[in-house]
């Protein structure tokens, strides 16, 4: 299966420019600066979006439309950091303009008014997996990488790998504690993600 | 409306902004030292001692030469930056502004790599002498956080820029000249809270005296405070900081490590108080706003052959000329730094009634940072935001003359 409302789609080619490598990090300041903005507001609309959903059975629209740009802005500021891809991304979150994207649903699901009371506890374990399963290994390796890319001038294939699927859970997990969907995020790597890139076409996607 | 009209009133326009620049300018430029003072020579070798200035001398003419090589390689690197630059913005998949950003922060970057020769050259020449203590991989990386700090900054200055080029077209200068003056006052206000100052400790005779010229001065309650930095550096510094609420005088804690005397001490504080008395940082503001208008409008005209800036093409040339006219004005800048200056010791002598402390205080300056009290004439026009030494005792020595001393 390789189903997920929630799904990683890679179209990077592995090509590192080496001076936006060596400050990459640096690169991101203003990213990081407008992400802490932008979390900010994350922090004021999730517990209306909560209240909605619970009462209306659904997230509004607009909050929908609202965490799906966050989410997709944050994939790309965390896949350029992480060298997942190469351009330097966008401020808006927007579709369709950054070769690591995540499709999110582009309607709001119907979820059990149960599973949205009890959301963040049942998020507390894909929070443990993504922190200490995933997220403990892909900053070292991404380190690594960077050394390593700074010198080939290309991302070594099963680093960019590692990467896109620490994104692709991530943005499964945040993608279910924000409602965007009611599908628990899936630890498999197999599962939510799409890598489209003739360079890594010969890591299996079971169907 | 004629061509012959709007060019008529263009000219007029122009005419008046020029007139209204030379009047602003002329009235900051004004000092209360006496415009008939003549400063006396000062033999520095018989106050310091043939060996002590010839070290001075020495040591500053090569720290000079590595300042040089950090002012000019940037602008080498720069003026290839804005030629080639434009090619970077295949590395970007954000909008115009956000590929705008990642140029100018990849032109920052590139200043930064240019600088380190220059840095590491007057690190090691610093350390050399006992003046600095920072190590070298502390230098390289500890300023990595600055940098980050300088991208963020270069990234609001090309928000405003291209966000107004977007609105106004070439007239963006109009609205972003006075935008930077804003964010300039800003900081000048903000600065004494994010200095981490430290309130005086151990030095009761000081604070005294300082609430006492304080008044002398008229000044009002202006906090005595102090900034540690003995950690990194053995040169002594005050500074006069904030505007209005917060305004402050920081002593480096190198100042009070004992190696300065009361008397000097206090000549310290007079000085720092008389910036606070005549004004100085709004001046230096309105210095700054001055030149913000004339140069911003440079760039909008140098710009509109890249397409103005309102596509990322021009921001290349703009982070170069941004860099570089500021340096074809520094002369100018560090010219009206140094009247600021020395109408602030003419003002401590007045209210201290000193000329010995302040004597003892600058040759203890050359003495503790080496710094040559007669530099060659290029010095004070690219470095001298202060008189040299020997200008400051000479003007202790006039002053005497005056006063019968």
């Amino acid at each position: 299966m390789n189903d997920h409302p929630v799904t990683l789609h890679v179209y990077d080619d592995l090509r590192r420019s080496r001076l936006t490598l060596f400050f990459r990090p640096l690169l991101c300041f203003p990213h990081f600066f407008w992400l802490y903005l932008w979390s900010i507001a994350v922090s004021f609309v999730l517990i209306p979006s909560y209240l909605v959903a619970f009462i209306v059975g659904r997230p509004a629209y607009s909050f929908q439309r609202f965490f799906c740009a966050y989410l997709r802005y944050i994939t790309t500021v965390l896949a350029y950091l992480l060298i997942v891809a190469n351009p330097f991304p966008g401020f808006l979150g927007e579709r369709g303009k950054y070769p690591v994207e995540l499709e999110l649903p582009a309607e709001a699901e119907k979820q059990h008014r149960l599973s949205i009371l009890l959301r963040i506890p049942l998020a507390i374990p894909a929070y443990m997996v993504a922190v200490i399963g995933i997220y403990a290994a892909v900053y070292p390796a991404a380190l690594f990488a960077w050394v390593v890319a700074l010198i080939m001038g290309r991302m070594p294939r099963g680093f960019r790998d590692l990467g896109a699927n620490a994104l692709r859970y991530l943005g499964q997990f945040l993608a279910y504690l924000f409602l965007v969907t009611g599908t628990y995020p899936c630890a498999s790597p197999y599962v939510g993600i799409s890598l489209g890139s003739a360079v890594v076409t010969d890591l299996k996607v079971e169907a | 409306m004629t061509k012959s009209t709007r060019r008529l009133i263009g000219v007029l326009v122009f005419v008046a902004a020029a007139a209204f620049w030379l009047w602003a300018a002329n009235a900051l430029w004004k000092t209360s030292v006496p415009d008939d003072l003549k400063l006396p020579h000062v033999d520095m070798s018989s106050l310091l001692g043939a060996s002590e200035l010839h070290r001075a001398q020495h040591f500053s003419l090569i720290l000079d030469l590595f300042g040089l090589l950090g002012l000019l390689l940037p602008l080498v690197v720069l003026a290839l930056y804005a030629k080639w630059g434009h090619r970077l913005m295949s590395e970007s998949a954000a909008g115009p502004i956000g590929t705008g950003m990642l140029l100018a922060m990849l032109g920052l970057a590139l200043v930064w790599l240019a600088t380190l020769p220059g840095n590491i050259g007057a690190l090691w020449w610093l350390r050399r002498y006992g003046i600095e203590k920072v190590g070298y991989a502390e230098m390289v990386f500890g300023s990595w956080q600055a940098l980050g700090f300088e991208f963020l900054s270069i990234c609001l200055m090309i928000l405003i820029v291209m966000g107004f080029a977007r609105i106004m077209g070439n007239y963006w200068w109009l609205a972003g000249a006075p935008v930077f003056v804003g964010i300039s006052l800003l900081f000048t206000f903000i600065q004494p809270y994010g200095a981490g100052l430290k309130p005086i400790e151990g030095h009761a005779r000081l604070v005294q005296a300082e609430k006492r010229l304080a008044k002398t001065e008229n000044v009002g309650n202006v906090p005595i405070k102090v900034e540690n930095v003995s950690s990194q550096t053995t040169a002594p510094n005050a500074e006069a900081m904030g505007l209005g609420p917060s305004r402050r005088i920081a002593l480096f804690d190198t100042i009070l490590d004992g190696r300065f005397s009361e008397p000097e001490l206090e000549f310290v504080v007079a000085h720092e108080l008389a910036h606070h008395k005549h004004h100085d940082l709004w001046k230096g503001l309105g210095w700054f706003a001055l030149f913000s208008f004339p140069i911003a409008y440079l760039i909008a005209l140098a710009t509109r052959r890249r397409g103005g800036m309102a596509t990322p093409l021009a921001v290349p040339l703009f982070l170069f000329l941004w860099v570089a006219l500021p340096i074809v004005t520094l002369p100018l800048d560090n010219a009206f730094s140094r009247r600021l200056e020395a109408e602030a010791d003419w003002e401590a002598l007045q209210v201290t009634h000193d000329p010995n402390g302040g004597k003892q205080l600058f040759l203890n300056f050359v003495r503790t940072v080496d710094e040559n009290p007669n530099p060659p004439f290029w010095d004070p026009i690219l470095f001298g935001s202060h008189p040299t030494e020997a200008q400051r005792i000479g003007m202790i020595e006039a002053w005497q003359q005056r006063n019968g001393g």
